[in-house]
């Protein structure tokens, strides 16, 4: 009778300090403007299951320490039944311990209990003796004891079974028992281990594609997030369910080239700010100086993220409100105006353009002659070596008779806009865009450029545009999957996967479908497909000159020179450039070549026997056009 | 201090210039329009003077109708209001009837400073801001680089060619004309935007507007190539043709 009174007594006062804890912080959560998303709730549930139940991505980085954690994830779900019962006796309610169920459900638990403890015991070892980088300089000891805590639940529940029940030392280790989970229970809303409530959540609520930034509603006078209250409901839920493991630091490239952002601590200083109570505090007063312009939106951060934090929306959220207020850099002011006034990232006149399409004898687009529309973009329509591409792409689509034609005006579809956080300019520039494209009639866009295939592909579905757009990649590898071009030699290449096309897009065997094809073999570098390293160049970065620390360009090439190919395949014309430029810098020899041109490169020695290549077999013949 | 910066409306880089039927203006119907460049340079210019000495920057155009589009946007950008002398008899208007409208809208303003454009990027003329300050009967300089206001006074940085510069002490109110690049832009912010329009567009009737010249033809330049043929005896044509080289093609010295 004292023991349930007492157990009743420390019941209510951890149950009491774990309610006051979530609710100083729920109620933060409950204040922040913005809705929580639900829409596609079946790719949501399927990813709650992959990345909550079978913990893939907390395996998929690191297949030890994840497989470890979710042996202990298992174990916790598979007690919940187990514990309830417990408590339901302590506290006097119920005695269900007897019946034959429960004791064959505690037999059951026995290979979860010794899975959970042998997973603790090497994360343990791990935190304590191997120290990896992401975790943090020093050992947290709060886990330490946590780690303890866990190991100590599964110890006396697999005591119990060599212990009478009635015996002192049965009472004793049952205590023990409890008294660990009331323990835990207070421990968790201030620690990192709150990912175990809010989690789930989370990854419910993470939006289905990466990279989602809802659009500024201006009617609202929407500015983007200036001081710490304008962070949205989901950004201050991700402020406090931060696990720490550091996947989006270890994953970084501005965190990998010596920069100070750091994801990690981006999330941890909003919650810090956060539960100061410092709601009036400006970005640039919450994190640290110039952090917020170091981003390239590659999307590795949240990408990896194991428990649905999105950066991308907090780190452009608060790029607004500073581009609203005046204060984006110079480099980007000088960009806008040129956006503004020559609706094209680099400030050039459109003649540029004309005489592109001229020479390129490119026809314009016309929905009753042409099935593609293909979009030029910035690159496509000013700079030389993406054009050599381009006009690769057009003799491969003519080889395969695909009909195609160009807008006679473009303007940027507003993709630095965009992430670099001038959301007036981007929605100018979407919506004249979209004009053009309805008054033309297109369904179908092809393009070359991953930043333009997220912001018409995706962006745009926002303003209720909805054409299908594919990146000249997935079409050339589908229309030329007929040809079997008589490839003499087989030459090692290695191939960068663009951010926007491999980690955003997800394609990333159709570019080496075309390569393997066409005769190139694949070596691949460290970072590659759906988490590449970034070259540098997004989020409007392309532009900055002053780059702290090692550019990021420099770290991407000595990847890709260390796989020992010469030639080095790209997809995107940013990426190009960048590479090119740490090329040049490194004084290497490496070989650039745009996916499209060491295509058509070698079906134009295929199809040519004087070239030297024997001729192309029966099966190159052009396939009609699909 | 009040400055006032007077911005023209002028045809944009990006429309394919027509010349209209009777050869004397552009087909400017479907024309895109764009604030001029040197123009921008001036507000610019006179928003940092503002920053760094307090005041009020007030915009002021002429034109018809849709110049009120680069006043909204140097509003945007942070004019604090704005002066629009709105007639359609300002379409193609020379430089004398352009500044008799400008002079118009600010005689009454009693502004420390006028900052122009040094010239349009359409007509070119560079006399708008020296014409309105005459007949403002305010002193002026041109082609200003550098602008610093002290004690009531204007020191300004002029350039000169040859890559020379002067460095002029002048009394205020002045009339001021601002060369290209002479700072960095700002851009328009989204707060800049949204505040631009509750910001005051004044409209001022034009005055009677009395053009001094006429455009008699306007027409592309015309390509001509021509070959000449030197005759006399080799050593004498080879001299004449350094001669031409040197004297009528100036391709060499």
């Amino acid at each position: 009778m004292i023991e349930t009174l007492i157990f009743w007594a420390l019941c209510l006062g951890f149950a009491a300090s774990f309610v006051v804890q979530v609710w100083r912080r729920l109620r933060l959560v409950a204040r922040a403007p913005g809705r929580l998303g639900f829409d596609r709730p079946a790719l949501r549930v399927r990813r709650f299951l992959r990345d909550v139940v079978f913990q893939s991505r907390t395996i998929a980085g690191r297949p030890l320490a994840g497989f470890a954690h979710a042996l202990v994830f298992w174990g916790f779900v598979a007690f919940a039944g187990y514990s309830s019962t417990e408590f339901l006796y302590g506290l006097g309610l119920a005695d269900l311990r007897r019946t034959p169920f429960f004791e064959a459900y505690a037999v059951a638990l026995v290979p979860f209990a010794t899975a959970c403890l042998v997973g603790i015991l090497y994360l343990l070892v791990r935190r304590v003796f191997a120290r990896p980088a992401g975790l943090g300089d020093h050992v947290s000891m709060e886990s330490v004891v946590i780690a303890i805590f866990i190991a100590a639940l599964m110890i006396t529940f697999l005591l119990r079974f060599g212990l009478a029940d009635g015996s002192v030392a049965g009472r004793v280790n049952w205590w023990t028992h409890m008294l660990v989970i009331l323990a835990f229970l207070a421990l968790i809303p201030a620690s990192k281990h709150l990912h175990l409530v809010l989690s789930p959540f989370t990854v419910l609520l993470k939006s289905p594609v990466l990279g989602t930034v809802p659009n500024l509603d201006f009617e609202k006078e929407e500015v983007g997030t200036e001081t710490l209250k304008d962070l949205s409901r989901k950004q201050v839920l991700d402020a406090f369910t931060c696990v720490e493991c550091g996947r989006c630091q270890d994953n970084c490239p501005a965190f990998g080239s010596g920069k100070v952002l750091n994801p990690k601590k981006l999330i941890l200083d909003s919650q810090d700010a956060l539960l100061e109570g410092a709601l009036d505090r400006r970005v640039v007063e919450v994190y640290d100086e110039g952090v917020l312009w170091q981003c390239t939106t590659c999307g590795a951060c949240e990408s990896q993220c194991p428990v649905g934090i999105e950066h991308l929306p907090l780190i452009i959220g608060a790029r607004r409100g500073l581009v609203s207020n005046g204060e984006a850099p110079d480099y980007l002011g000088n960009v806008y105006n040129q956006l503004e006034r020559r609706g094209n990232i680099w400030g050039l006149t459109y003649e540029a353009r004309q005489k592109f399409i001229e020479s390129a004898g490119l026809e314009i687009f016309d929905a009753a002659k042409h099935e593609y529309l293909v979009w030029l973009g910035c690159a496509g329509a000013f700079e030389a070596d993406f054009q050599k591409a381009l006009r690769a792409l057009f003799d491969i689509l003519r080889a395969c008779g695909v009909r195609f034609g160009v807008l006679a005006r473009e303007r940027c579809t507003g993709d630095v806009a965009k992430r670099s956080g001038n959301e007036y300019m981007f929605q100018e520039l979407a919506t004249q865009n979209i004009e053009d494209f309805r008054a033309s009639g297109v369904t179908k866009i092809l393009t070359s450029c991953p930043h333009c295939l997220k912001t018409i592909g995706d962006d745009y579905r926002r303003f209720g545009f909805d054409a299908d757009v594919v990146h000249s990649s997935v079409l050339v590898a589908e229309i030329t999957r007929g040809l079997e071009p008589n490839v003499a030699t087989v030459e090692p290449v290695t191939f960068h996967d663009p951010c926007y096309l491999g980690r955003y897009a997800g394609h990333v065997d159709e570019p080496r479908e075309l390569l393997e094809r066409f005769g190139g073999s694949v070596r691949e570098p460290d970072r590659t497909r759906t988490n590449p390293f970034c070259c540098g160049a997004g989020g409007g970065l392309l532009f900055e000159e002053k780059e702290e620390g090692t550019r990021i360009s420099d770290v991407r090439f000595k990847q890709l020179q260390a796989t020992g190919a010469g030639t080095v395949v790209t997809a995107c014309p940013f990426c190009s450039i960048m590479l090119k430029g740490a090329q040049a810098s490194a004084q290497a020899d490496t070989e650039f070549v745009d996916l499209m041109a060491f295509v058509n490169g070698r079906l134009q020695k295929a199809a040519d026997p004087s070239a030297g290549a024997p001729s192309a077999s029966a099966g190159a013949a052009p396939p009609a056009a699909p | 201090m009040k400055i006032a910066v007077c911005v023209k409306q002028v045809v944009s880089r990006e429309w394919q210039l027509r010349v209209d039927e009777s050869n004397t203006w552009i087909r400017d119907q479907d024309a895109s329009y764009e604030l001029n460049e040197p123009d921008a340079y001036a507000l610019e210019e006179a928003l940092r003077l503002k920053e760094r000495h307090g005041g009020e920057v007030v915009v002021c155009s002429a034109g018809p109708a849709r110049v009120s589009q680069v006043v909204r946007e140097a509003l945007a950008r942070g004019a604090d209001r704005a002066l629009l002398v709105e007639d359609d008899r300002l379409v193609g208007a020379d430089a004398f009837a352009t500044a008799s409208a400008l002079a118009a809208a600010l005689k009454d303003e009693r502004c420390d400073l006028v900052l122009t454009g040094l010239q349009s990027d359409d007509s070119g003329f560079a006399q708008t801001g020296v014409v309105l300050a005459e007949t403002l009967g305010l002193p002026h300089a041109t082609i200003i680089m550098e602008v610093q206001v002290a004690d009531g006074a204007l020191r300004v940085k002029r350039e000169l060619e040859g890559g020379w510069f002067q460095w002029i002490a002048m009394p205020m109110p002045a009339v001021l004309t601002i060369q290209s690049g002479i700072n960095q832009l700002r851009y328009a912010t989204l707060k800049g935007i949204m505040a631009a329009k509750k910001k005051d567009v004044k409209k001022v009737a034009a005055p009677d507007l009395a053009p001094q010249h006429e455009i008699v033809r306007l027409y592309f330049p015309e390509k001509a190539k021509a070959t000449r043929l030197i005759d006399g005896a080799p050593a004498d044509a080879a001299k004449e043709l350094v001669r031409l080289l040197r004297d009528e093609a100036r391709v060499i010295s």
